[in-house]
């Protein structure tokens, strides 16, 4: 990441002369970003200085249990500077015996799962606001946190009763937990007969331990095998984002054929998700034959990448310096071949998706995310896009061989449905157009590079385009070869806080599109809960069942 | 039901058509969206009446992948035991097949044979297993698995005791 130094100097002085009094320090660092530490007091009026008067958004924020090194624990909150490609990282510590912040949710509403992710696995509590379990199974006991320095990764505390209230009135449970075609997650949606009202989530079932396992059993080379297995689908995203991160850390440069490498590989990955994502979206619409089309194409790109990289998913090529295997002259070839096929069969699906009037007339209109709550909300990638935010870390925070290849970056501003799916279409035109650039300027040389030495107590922030917005990973390096920190920010955490305001007020029967609009990891809206407010009936109903509400004519694909 | 008709292998039950409920307890969806490239036009399962469910209780066959969370371990056992026997489970991917590279994470309870342990406390009883490992299982393999699973095709394993050592 390359910054002007220039503008740097120029927004230290501004914050500096507007704030100084408030601040303890502040200093740059490469590959992090410009570090203001302030106490905790002082918190939310920087909080708010540097997220509305210098206009940025939240990024991620890492809670660190710091004591080992400093004595302290430590909140890194993360905030990006829109269009400049700087982050402003705001660092405050607080006292081993008493880990309390307050919380900045009333400025910032995006910090709010990140304050409740910290308070569950490593004991901060925030003032002003109410706590509760969040990322933890209900039974973990209390007072075990996870992510703290003394507690073992493999700990398997014993479980306890849930202290969670079971909902009053009648509860029709129509079939148990749900997952079928998608992954296990859970929405609760309250309607007033066929209105939406609110939209709460419960997830997490999938939380495996990823960033504990970073910190504790691998090292920095064996983290992007662990890390392209937090996504099945974009898990490349992760590998490179993991990477760079440390990269940027440690100032390892890395040879420029293995950065054109991961980029490739980063749009096939593109192209492949983005195909699944509609073909998902044209089965909630009941028009199986476009999801059949697009599966079609998709699978195309699959053999591409086992041509590449010898895997289907989870390519496995990527290390901390480079790459491990290299594209020789046939594989351009026939990846040209492919990405020509794929182009002209999804022209035509694209040509006869847009012009059938019922998948038309569902998606246009339905679920709109005006601009100023999808600012608001720190929303990215297509989900931003289709808000009217031109948001793309590739543009925003140029990476890898970004800076090589000219792209549009399709911006729409209705934030409904059917620009969701068009920003879709066009980045795909868009990735195609990307690869053949890539491919055509391909330099030579090595692919990994020969001096790899990481030093301690590094900050690393890097950032990557996922198919669904922005992934973050920010690092702390440590001793023993192995990480100390390791927050990985994921884009669908990001935009799930968004459907709030995109169900509201909407009818029950675009709830199951306009879910799958953000593309929360392959619709992982396995089960949704159906609350009918004006009669108090509670049912819980699976995502399938409520396609019945839609036009589809046959449940199970 | 007679307990009898459990004792006969399930190609003489199922001698048709196979459906199939899909069940990630806790995955990374690369399995997920294998089980579904299996199902669309390439390699096309449904023209071996492979077919996708969306209730456990319709289920001949359960796809599980994934390392077992535990927040999901409670509503996994409650879909099993939803599942009409004989109970035939297809454990896809390292992680389901032994949980994988987080087998010992504290987010997890292992994989099949942690949740085996589990199902046998609640009294439910798994008729037959069959491992397909891969990270992710190849969609030729799971088809391969199903096949094994009915007895079409041969497993490539014998089946050997080894000492499995558990913490």
């Amino acid at each position: 990441m390359t910054v002007n130094k220039e503008l740097i100097e120029k927004i230290r002085r501004k914050i500096v002369s507007e704030k100084g009094d408030l601040i303890n320090r502040i200093y740059y660092e490469e590959g992090a970003g410009l570090l203001i530490e302030v106490s905790r007091g002082n918190l939310r009026e920087i909080a708010y200085y540097v997220h509305e008067i210098l206009d940025t958004y939240l990024r991620t924020v890492a809670g660190v249990d710091e004591r080992p090194i400093k004595g302290v624990f430590s909140a890194y909150y993360v905030f990006g500077l829109d269009g400049y490609g700087l982050n402003i990282i705001v660092v405050t510590h607080m006292p081993p015996e008493d880990p309390k912040l307050p919380s900045i949710t009333d400025i910032v509403p995006s910090a709010d799962w990140y304050e409740l992710e910290m308070y569950d696995l490593l004991g901060i509590r925030f003032s002003n606001r109410k706590l509760y379990r969040f990322v933890l199974p209900e039974d973990w006991p209390e007072g075990v946190y996870p992510l703290r320095k003394d507690t073992p990764y493999n700990i398997r505390p014993k479980p306890v009763k849930s202290q969670k209230q079971v909902l009053s009135g009648p509860r029709i449970p129509v079939g148990p937990y749900h997952p079928a075609l998608h992954e296990p997650e859970y929405f609760e949606l309250y309607v007033e007969g066929e209105r939406v009202v609110d939209v709460e989530y419960n997830g997490f079932h999938v939380h495996r331990g990823i960033e504990k396992l970073g910190e504790s059993r691998f090292t920095y080379q064996q983290v992007p095998f662990l890390a392209e297995r937090i996504c099945g689908i974009c898990g490349f995203v992760h590998s490179v984002c993991y990477t760079q991160a440390v990269e940027s850390a440690a100032k390892i440069e890395v040879p420029e054929r293995a950065l054109f490498i991961r980029s490739i590989l980063l749009e096939v990955e593109r192209l492949h998700s983005h195909l699944l994502w509609i073909g998902v979206a044209c089965h909630l619409l009941g028009y199986d034959a476009g999801f059949m089309h697009a599966w079609r194409i998709r699978e195309k790109t699959m053999i591409l990448a086992e041509l590449l990289t010898g895997s289907r998913k989870t390519y496995g090529i990527n290390l901390v310096g480079g790459v491990k295997k290299d594209i020789n002259n046939d594989k351009i070839n026939a990846t040209m071949k492919t990405i020509e096929w794929v182009e002209n069969e999804f022209k035509k699906l694209v040509e006869v998706i847009t012009s059938i009037p019922q998948i038309v007339k569902r998606a246009k209109g339905t679920g709109i995310l005006p601009r100023s709550d999808a600012r608001k909300l720190s929303v990215v990638g297509p989900v931003a896009r289709a808000s009217g935010l031109k948001r793309d870390v590739r543009k925003d925070y140029p990476y890898a061989a970004y800076k090589y290849v000219s792209f549009k970056v399709p911006v729409y501003s209705e934030g409904d449905n059917l620009a969701r799916l068009l920003v879709r279409v066009d980045e795909v035109f868009e990735s195609i157009n990307i690869i053949r650039q890539l491919l055509d300027q391909l330099p030579q040389g090595p692919i990994m590079s020969e001096e790899i030495e990481i030093p301690e107590n590094a900050i690393g922030v890097s950032s990557v385009e996922a198919p669904r917005g922005e992934d973050i990973h920010f690092v702390i390096t440590g001793k023993d070869n192995k990480l100390y920190r390791w927050r990985v920010r994921a884009p669908t955490y990001q935009n799930i806080p968004a459907l709030k305001v995109m169900l509201k007020d909407a009818p029950l029967a675009d709830a199951p599109l306009t879910i799958a609009s953000i593309d929360p990891c392959f619709s992982c809206t396995d089960r949704i809960q159906v609350v009918d407010l004006s009669t108090g009936k509670r049912r819980t109903i699976s995502f399938k069942e409520l396609q019945r509400y839609n036009i589809c004519p046959r449940c199970g694909l | 039901m007679v307990e009898g008709c459990f004792m006969l292998k399930p190609s003489n039950i199922l001698k048709k058509s196979i459906w199939v409920f899909h069940l990630n307890t806790g995955g990374c969806n690369a399995c997920d969206i294998e089980i579904l490239d299996v199902l669309t036009p390439y390699f096309d399962a449904e023209r071996f009446g492979i077919r996708l469910v969306a209730s456990p209780r319709h289920a001949d066959l359960v796809l599980l992948t994934g390392p077992i969370t535990r927040k999901t371990l409670p509503k996994v056992v409650r879909t099993l035991r939803a599942v009409p026997r004989p109970r035939l489970v297809l454990a896809i991917g390292a992680c389901a097949v032994g949980g994988g590279i987080w087998h010992d994470s504290y987010g997890v309870i292992g994989g099949i044979e942690a949740l085996k342990r589990v199902l046998e406390e609640q009294g439910v009883v798994i008729d037959k297993l069959v491992y397909v490992p891969g990270c992710p299982a190849r969609p030729e393999a799971i088809i391969y698995g199903v096949a094994v699973l009915l007895g079409i095709a041969k497993p490539k394993v014998k089946e050997t005791e080894v000492e499995v050592i558990v913490r």
